[in-house]
C-alpha cells in the first residue's frame, strides 16, 4: 500500500518538477518571477489541439507545429512585455506576468471552450506491474523527461561558457554587457527556452490533468516545488516537486482529501516564513 | 470652500433623486459599482499606498460574505450588525496576517497572499455543514428598522453612503500622518525605518485596513447577489480586482471607483461578445500596466476638475 503510494506520487511530483523548472529557469536567467507560467503550460497543450482542428494535422507534426509556434510566443512575451517592463517596479512586472497568463487563460476558454478536452497519451496509460507494483508507461515519461530536462539546464548553467555568460547577465546587467555579453539576446533565448518548456510539460501533463482553461492553476503547485527547492537552485526544483508530490499523497491516503488539497499551499506559506532560502537555495541578501 | 460644499450639495441632491430617475437595472448597477469599488480601495490602499502586493482580496471578500451570513443564519445577529463586525475581525486577521508576512515582499508576498486566498477558498469547499461546501449557501436577507432590503433599488439606500462613508474616512487617512508614513515605506522601507517608522506595523496596518474594506465590501455585495458560491471566491478573483485598481488607478480612491465602473459596465456594452468578456478584461489589464500603469485616474485632465476631484473621494456617483 505504503509502496504504491509513494510511487504514484512520484508522477505527480514529476509534473510538479517539470513546472518548477520552468519557473527557474526563468528565475535564474531573467530575474522575473513569471505568475502566468501555469497558464503557458496549459496553453502549450492548446496549441497541439489547435493545430490539430484548424490545420487538420496528425497528433505528432501537430506537437511540432506546437513548439515552433511557442518559440514565437516566447520571443513575443520578452519583445512585447518583459523587454518594455524591464526597468519597471518588480510590482509592474508582477502584474505583467500574472495579466499574461490571465490573456492566455481567457483566449484559451473564448476560443476553445470552457469545457474539458480530451488529450492522447504519448506512451500506453496501461499499467504494468512490476515487482507487484503498479507502473504506467506514461508516467514514466513524465519523471524521465523532468530528470532529462533538469540535466541539459544544470550542464548549460554550471558546465558551459553561454550559461555562465547568462548568468552574468541576470547577475549584473550593465556589467555583464560591459564585458561583451549581450544582455537583451540572453534574456530572449531564455524566454524562448522556457516557453518551449512549458509546451513540452504542456503535452506531458494533459492526458494526466483535465485539460481545461484552469489547468494552469497547478503552476502554483509548481511554485510551491520551486520555492521549496530554494527558487534559484535547478535540482532543489525537482527534490521540491517530488517532495511536494508525495507529501500530498501521504495526506490523501492518510489524513484527508481537504489536506491533500491544501498542504501544498500550507507548505508554501511556511516555507515562505520560516526559511525562504527553501531546502537548496543560497540566501540573497538585499541592497541598499 | 463655497465650490466644495456645492458639490457635496449636488452629490447629496443627485443620491436622493437617483432611485427616482433610474430604472431598477441601474440602482442594481450602481450598487454593484459601489460594492467592487469597496472592495478594490482596499487593495489600493495596500498595494497603491503602502506597496505591498495582495492577491488575498478575494479571500476577505469571501470572509465578509460567508462571515455575516453565516453570523445571521446561525446566532440571528441582522446583516446590518454583522457586516461590521465581521469587517473588524477581518481587519485583526489582516493585521495578524500581515505581522507575519510582511517580513517577506516582492514576488514572495505574492506567492504568500495567493496561497492565503487558496486556502480560504478549499477551507469554504470542506466546511459543508457551515457554509453548506461546493454547493453554496443563500445570504439571509438585509433587515434594518423593521424593513426587508431585497432588490437593488432598496439595498442602494445602505450600500451607497456606506461606501461614501469609508472613502471620505480612507481619504482623509491617507492625507494624515498615516498615508504620509505609507507613502514613505512605499518609496524606500529602509529610509522609513531610519525615520523611525515602526515599518512593519504599518504595513499590517494597511493590509487590516485592505481587509477591513474587502469584508465590508463581500458583506454588502451578499445580500446583492443573494447566493454564496465559493467558485467566487478564488485566485481569478483576486486576480479581477487587481486588474480593476490597475485599470482604475493604483494612486488614488477614484481610481477603485473609476475601474469599478469600466468593470461592471463594460459587459453591458459587449453583449453581442459574452464569451470574449473574460478575454476583454485581461487585455485591459495587460494594456494599462505597460502602457499606462498609473490608470485611468491618472490620466492628465483639465486642472480645475481634477482639483476638484480627489478631494470628494467617494461622494461622485
Amino acid at each position: 500500500m505504503l509502496a504504491q503510494v509513494l510511487v504514484s506520487s512520484i508522477t505527480a511530483g514529476a509534473v510538479y518538477a517539470l513546472i518548477a523548472l520552468g519557473f527557474v529557469l526563468i528565475y535564474k536567467g531573467t530575474g522575473v518571477v513569471h505568475f502566468g507560467y501555469g497558464d503557458q503550460v496549459t496553453f502549450g497543450a492548446y496549441l497541439v489541439l489547435i493545430a490539430q482542428a484548424l490545420i487538420g494535422l496528425p497528433f505528432w507534426p501537430a506537437v511540432v507545429v506546437a513548439l515552433v509556434a511557442s518559440v514565437l510566443l516566447g520571443a513575443l512575451i520578452y519583445g512585447g512585455l518583459m523587454w518594455p517592463l524591464r526597468n519597471a517596479s518588480l510590482l509592474a512586472q508582477i502584474i505583467a506576468s500574472l495579466a499574461m497568463g490571465t490573456v492566455l487563460r481567457e483566449f484559451v476558454r473564448a476560443y476553445m471552450g470552457p469545457s474539458a478536452w480530451p488529450f492522447p497519451f504519448l506512451l500506453s496509460p496501461a499499467p504494468i506491474s512490476v515487482f507487484g507494483i503498479l507502473v504506467v508507461p506514461a508516467n514514466l515519461a513524465i519523471v524521465g523527461v523532468s530528470l532529462g530536462v533538469l540535466a541539459l539546464l544544470f550542464l548549460l548553467f554550471e558546465r558551459t561558457f553561454h550559461g555562465k555568460a547568462i548568468m552574468a547577465a541576470c547577475d549584473n546587467r550593465i556589467g555583464a554587457s560591459l564585458i561583451g555579453v549581450q544582455v537583451s539576446m540572453v534574456f530572449l533565448a531564455i524566454w524562448i527556452l522556457s516557453s518551449v518548456l512549458a509546451t513540452v510539460a504542456g503535452v506531458l501533463v494533459a492526458p494526466l490533468l483535465t485539460l481545461s482553461p484552469d489547468m494552469g492553476l497547478i503552476g502554483i503547485k509548481g511554485f510551491t516545488a520551486a520555492v521549496l527547492g530554494g527558487f534559484n537552485s535547478l535540482p532543489g526544483a525537482v527534490i521540491g516537486g517530488i517532495v511536494l508530490g508525495v507529501l500530498e499523497a501521504l495526506a490523501g491516503t492518510y489524513v484527508s482529501s481537504a489536506l491533500k488539497d491544501m498542504i501544498s499551499y500550507g507548505i508554501l506559506i511556511a516555507v515562505v516564513l520560516v526559511r525562504p532560502q527553501g531546502l537548496l537555495g543560497v540566501l540573497a541578501m538585499k541592497k541598499v | 470652500m463655497a465650490g466644495r460644499a456645492l458639490i457635496v450639495a449636488i452629490a447629496v441632491a443627485a443620491f436622493f433623486i437617483a432611485p427616482h430617475a433610474l430604472a431598477e437595472f441601474h440602482l442594481f448597477q450602481i450598487c454593484l459599482v459601489a460594492g467592487t469599488a469597496l472592495v478594490v480601495l482596499g487593495l489600493i490602499v495596500v498595494t497603491g499606498f503602502a506597496g505591498q502586493i495582495s492577491l488575498a482580496q478575494a479571500a476577505f471578500v469571501a470572509l465578509g460574505g460567508y462571515g455575516s451570513a453565516i453570523l445571521a443564519a446561525r446566532w440571528g445577529i441582522p446583516l446590518w450588525a454583522g457586516v461590521p463586525i465581521v469587517s473588524i475581525g477581518a481587519f485583526v486577521v489582516g493585521f495578524v496576517l500581515g505581522q507575519m508576512t510582511l517580513r517577506v515582499s516582492g514576488h514572495y508576498l505574492a506567492l504568500v497572499t495567493l496561497a492565503v486566498t487558496a486556502i480560504v477558498q478549499i477551507a469554504l469547499i470542506y466546511s459543508d455543514n457551515v457554509t453548506g461546501g461546493a454547493a453554496g449557501m443563500p445570504v439571509p436577507a438585509f433587515e434594518i428598522f423593521g424593513l426587508t432590503l431585497s432588490t437593488g433599488g432598496q439595498l442602494y439606500y445602505v450600500i451607497v453612503p456606506a461606501t461614501a462613508m469609508l472613502f471620505l474616512a480612507v481619504h482623509h487617512l491617507n492625507h494624515s500622518h498615516y498615508g504620509r508614513a505609507l507613502a514613505a515605506i512605499r518609496q524606500s522601507e529602509t529610509a522609513a525605518e531610519l525615520m523611525g517608522l515602526n515599518v512593519l506595523r504599518y504595513k499590517a496596518a494597511a493590509f487590516g485596513a485592505s481587509g477591513f474594506l474587502g469584508a465590508f465590501g463581500g458583506g454588502l455585495l451578499a445580500p446583492l447577489s443573494t447566493y454564496l458560491d465559493p467558485a467566487q471566491f478564488g485566485i481569478t478573483q483576486s486576480v479581477y480586482f487587481l486588474a480593476v485598481a490597475v485599470v482604475g488607478g493604483m494612486m488614488s480612491p477614484l481610481g477603485a471607483l473609476v475601474g469599478s465602473i469600466v468593470f461592471v459596465l463594460l459587459p453591458d456594452f459587449l453583449q453581442a461578445f459574452q464569451t470574449y468578456l473574460g478575454l476583454v478584461f485581461a487585455l485591459l489589464l495587460l494594456g494599462f500596466i505597460v502602457l499606462r500603469p498609473e490608470g485611468l485616474a491618472g490620466l492628465r485632465l483639465p486642472k480645475g476638475i481634477v482639483a476638484a476631484l480627489p478631494r470628494l473621494g467617494g461622494e461622485r456617483r
